[in-house]
């Protein structure tokens, strides 16, 4: 399968992540596991864990079901105050690519705005996912690691 | 009428004053008095130490202390600040040392904080260095009474603290040894946040099972907690400690769920691994939440074990440090589930951000104090005693008998 490496590949990633930060930042939650394969493993991560080779994660979820989970547990269960969040994901490379697998590596950067108050970072770090390409890419891989090890208040929106 | 001229409602029992969140004189008496007196502070778990040498950092009130193991039996706490011009020694939050040295001037002390040495004590070529009378006996580092209760690390800055296990009454020893069993323990990892509200607001939201079915709709819909369910409130003679237990119960509608706004039985769980326990723990509770004051909560629900320690930071804020941890025993399939429950709590929650959030919330409401303004905890009554129903806020009226004792409020 070489579909893979090819010269639009570098592209095809930008673009996935641009549909990806668009999703978020405008807050269609509900598109946002549509993103990830069925057996996905997302996390996010304290950077204090992930070094220490410890397991726990701020947010964890074994496969889609769980991010839809997650959708709806923020639409319709969670109380939380009234906020915006952006992503900025930069300094996007390609790690690896090993069959239709590309791993991407990116640093993170989340800004959240509360109702009345000034735009603050929320999270800082980056991010080690897996790519499978099948025509469309889909991550199966998705891991963010916060070197934000104290969070303000509450993280509620998926990064 | 106080020190700083602030006096407690007439109805005592059933009425806390705003300012009591606000007050910035009244913080510091919090510090003195209960921070830095008589009580036992949760400094972590004997598994973090696994080495002669291990240490971590942590702060316990305001100030920075180390702990540290001297020995297979012996940890000590002390404060993490030379004795020579208050720089913090240790820098890592964590990590394995032979004495504990000052990176500013090397001052060097041993791992119970005694000084061992001072470079250039006798100065260079016999000019300089410290005083003929420089004892060094005189500038440890000052430690902590320390005690290790099944496996947790406990410290008082006072020496009149009785011991641990009269510290929390035996109701409350009772709980703790629920999950503290003397089984061993294995940290699975940590979660920090820093919320906006007063320390004593979370005590208060741990002690409160009003609230749990009605802010958590999640906790609510799928029965892990909710006032259909058997449960029980206990408290130490005190007042100051309590803990929530209840059954879990089968979720659902029925008259109660009636009651409950954001109740909607249309919300399914499309995994439902997120919350599928297994018992482990003597007892048929399902959940426990033991608030030992002023420092942690204790908490199990489903397989989650977790030690949420408080750190006040000021009036309106405080860093929550989320201790998550298992057995030593556990396998693998017990590992997977509690790193999986751990998403119900810290900082993304599905319901511990409900709680972040609605702290956040009320210290806003509270802070035009100091007025005449003051909450009301009249929910099941004026009396402290123990109940087996969630409509009460006795733990919380428990809470602030013993604070306005040993404040002198």
């Amino acid at each position: 399968m070489n579909a893979v490496g090819g010269a639009g590949q570098l592209e095809a990633v930008i673009a996935f992540y641009a549909n990806y930060t668009e999703v978020l930042d405008d807050e269609r939650l509900q598109e946002w596991p549509n993103f990830f394969t069925d057996d996905c493993i997302y996390q996010i991560i304290p950077r204090e864990n992930y070094d220490n080779h410890l397991q726990l994660c701020t947010v964890q979820a074994d496969g889609k079901n769980m991010l839809l989970d997650r959708v709806q547990g923020i639409l319709r269960t969670q109380r939380f105050g009234p906020r915006r969040c952006r992503r900025f994901y930069s300094g996007l490379k390609i790690s690896r690519i090993e069959g239709n697998v590309i791993d991407v590596r990116q640093n993170v950067l989340v800004v959240q705005t509360l109702t009345d108050e000034p735009s603050k970072i929320l999270l800082c770090g980056a991010s080690y996912d897996q790519l499978e390409s099948n025509g469309e890419l889909l991550l199966r891989q998705r891991i963010v690691v916060s070197d934000t090890d104290t969070i303000d208040n509450a993280l509620i929106f998926p990064v | 009428m106080n020190a700083i001229g602030l006096r407690w409602p007439l109805d005592p029992q059933s009425r806390i004053p705003y300012w009591a969140y606000t007050d910035s004189g009244i913080y510091k008496q919090e510090l003195t008095r209960i921070w830095y007196g008589a009580h036992w502070l949760y400094c972590g778990l004997e598994a973090e130490l696994p080495e002669i040498g291990s240490y971590r950092t942590l702060i316990l009130g305001e100030r920075p202390v180390i702990m540290v193991r001297r020995s297979a039996e012996e940890i000590t706490v002390v404060e993490n600040r030379c004795a020579h011009h208050g720089t913090k020694i240790c820098w890592d939050r964590a990590g394995t040392v032979q004495d504990l040295t000052c990176p500013y001037h090397n001052w060097s002390y041993d791992l119970d904080g005694t000084l061992l040495g001072v470079p250039f004590r006798r100065g260079v070529s016999g000019q300089g260095g410290m005083p003929k009378d420089f004892d060094p006996k005189d500038f440890s580092l000052r430690r902590l009474k320390v005690e290790v209760a099944n496996g947790v690390i406990w410290a008082s800055f006072s020496d009149e603290t009785p011991s641990f296990r009269d510290y929390l009454g035996s109701t409350m020893w009772r709980y703790y040894e629920r999950i503290f069993s003397g089984r061993r323990l294995r940290v699975i990892g940590y979660n920090r946040q820093r919320i906006d509200g007063n320390w004593k607001l979370m005590l208060e939201n741990n002690k409160d099972p009003y609230h749990a079915a009605l802010l958590h709709v999640f906790f609510a819909t799928f029965g892990l907690y909710r006032p259909d369910q058997k449960n029980a409130l206990e408290m130490d003679e005190t007042g100051r400690h309590a803990c929530l237990t209840a059954v879990m119960a089968k979720g659902g509608a029925n008259q109660v769920t009636g009651a409950l706004r954001g109740f909607d039985e249309t919300i399914k769980l499309q995994d439902s691994r997120l919350i599928e326990a297994v018992k482990e723990l003597k007892g048929e509770e399902t959940v426990g939440a033991s608030t030992i004051f002023p420092s942690v909560i204790l908490l199990q629900q489903v397989n989650s074990l977790q030690a949420r320690q408080i750190v006040p930071r000021g009036t309106g804020q405080f860093d929550f440090v989320w201790t998550h941890f298992g057995y030593e025993d556990d396998d693998e399939e017990m590992r997977g589930r509690r790193v999986r429950h751990a998403n119900l709590f810290g900082p993304s929650g599905y319901v511990s951000a409900d709680d972040a959030e609605v702290i956040r919330m009320v210290q806003k409401g509270m802070s035009p104090a100091p007025d005449a303004a003051e909450a009301v905890t009249l929910m099941g009554g004026r009396e402290i005693e123990k109940a087996s129903n969630m409509a009460t806020e006795a733990a919380i009226r428990g809470m602030y008998r013993y604070y306005r004792e040993v404040m002198n409020l």
